[in-house]
């Protein structure tokens, strides 16, 4: 399965630029997860209004580190992945774009 | 219990006595013919109590539809007897194998097996050993017993996972400590070696002869088709000969959230998923 991302660039900041990454038949991450986001921690819907700037960690008040484990647990099983110990950190959590990386960089590319 | 349906399904709650010590199990009956009989495989941990509500509605909406479910708590869960620490994955699947053999001698038919997140993995591996080749029927299935430990294992350290300056505990750390043989204690749970070295080795791998499988996941999507990580294993399941009927419904996932949820969408597609045929003679 072909891992295929588009970087947009527009706009004078980086922050601003949009990034499409689909995996296999076409799903795509960032909605995927913020499905994921909304059905875990329990949003109502407020998922769905996200964009990749929105930030998370420190802007969510619902997540705490147990809702962490839990949104590590449900990328992991979603999307087929294995995350290790070291490879969490704070900053992957900052915003739902660095979380759509983090999920697109352990995904296979084919 | 009130019930909208009309046909009030009654049901009896006791202890079997098999393996070591006793088990607490649920029983629904048909109100009429028999149809089928059918065992339920449990989740692990804390997914077992934020589950048994739908397990029941489940129980019940089958035994409508003309199934004899048996729900059993494994040793050391729930209700029946023994502690976590005393048990080992080899005990639940005995446990399973007991049920499955109760429940044959019980209505004269070979019971499938319905499984529920870890349940499936325990109800694969001790299928696997069976003198026939059970239907199957996966909620939402845990697809690695190691990562499913490995997440347990994450509670524990939860409130130290995003500082970068590590705390002394680490899931690999833990484990350690288990593959040593030591008992870690996890969200009130004291995980014994035995259990967690079970889950480790605990494949959803095709058990060889095919048959029937009928696989489920909730999510909040409308999308019908299961999870690519589930879809990848579900095609296994087909190339081993299997007739695999996966879905993926709308609903939520009842065995993690805060408080008590139902999911009304995979209650209406496991009935009909099971519903009509005679089987298991």
């Amino acid at each position: 399965m072909r891992a295929r991302r588009k970087l947009t660039g527009w706009g004078p900041s980086k922050a601003s630029r949009t990034v499409d990454i689909y995996w296999g038949n076409g799903l795509n991450v960032q909605q995927e997860l913020l499905g994921l986001l909304d059905e875990v921690l329990s949003l109502r819907g407020r998922g769905a209004l996200m964009t990749s700037d929105s930030k998370l960690l420190g802007a969510v008040p619902e997540l705490d580190s147990m809702a962490v484990v839990a949104v590590l647990s449900a990328m992991e099983e979603r999307f087929g992945i294995t995350i290790d110990d070291d490879e969490i950190e704070g900053s992957a959590f900052a915003t739902v774009g660095s979380l759509v990386d983090f999920v697109a960089s352990k995904l296979p590319n084919a | 219990m009130p019930d909208s349906s009309g046909a009030s399904i009654p049901f009896e709650a006791f202890f079997a006595e098999w393996g070591k010590g006793r088990r607490f199990c649920l029983l629904h009956r048909p109100p009429g013919a028999v149809a089928g009989a059918i065992v339920y495989v449990p989740p692990f941990a804390e997914e077992l109590n934020k589950s048994r509500r739908m397990a029941a509605l489940a129980a019940r909406d089958l035994a409508r539809s003309g199934w004899v479910v048996l729900q059993v708590d494994l040793m050391g869960c729930g209700d029946s007897e023994g502690d976590l620490s005393d048990a080992s994955w080899d005990d639940w699947k005995l446990d399973v194998r007991c049920a499955l053999d109760w429940l044959h001698r019980q209505t004269g038919v070979l019971p499938a097996l319905w499984g529920l997140r870890a349940g499936c993995l325990l109800a694969v591996e001790a299928a696997r050993e069976l003198a026939y080749v059970p239907e199957l029927l996966f909620w939402q299935p845990v697809l690695s017993g190691k990562q499913h430990m490995q997440q347990f294992l994450r509670l524990r350290v939860a409130a130290n996972m995003l500082e970068n300056g590590k705390g002394a505990e680490t899931t690999e750390s833990l484990r350690e400590r288990l593959l040593a043989g030591e008992e870690v204690e996890v969200a009130g749970y004291a995980l014994p070696p035995a259990v967690f070295l079970g889950f480790e080795h605990a494949k959803l791998d095709p058990i060889p002869g095919g048959g029937k499988l009928a696989w489920f996941e909730l999510g909040a999507a409308e999308g019908d088709e299961l999870s690519p990580a589930a879809r990848s294993l579900a095609d296994g399941w087909k190339r081993a000969g299997w007739d695999v009927a996966g879905q993926r419904l709308k609903g939520t996932s009842f065995w993690q959230t805060q408080e008590i949820e139902e999911a009304p969408s995979l209650l209406a597609a496991t009935t009909s998923s099971l519903a009509g045929v005679t089987r298991g003679h």
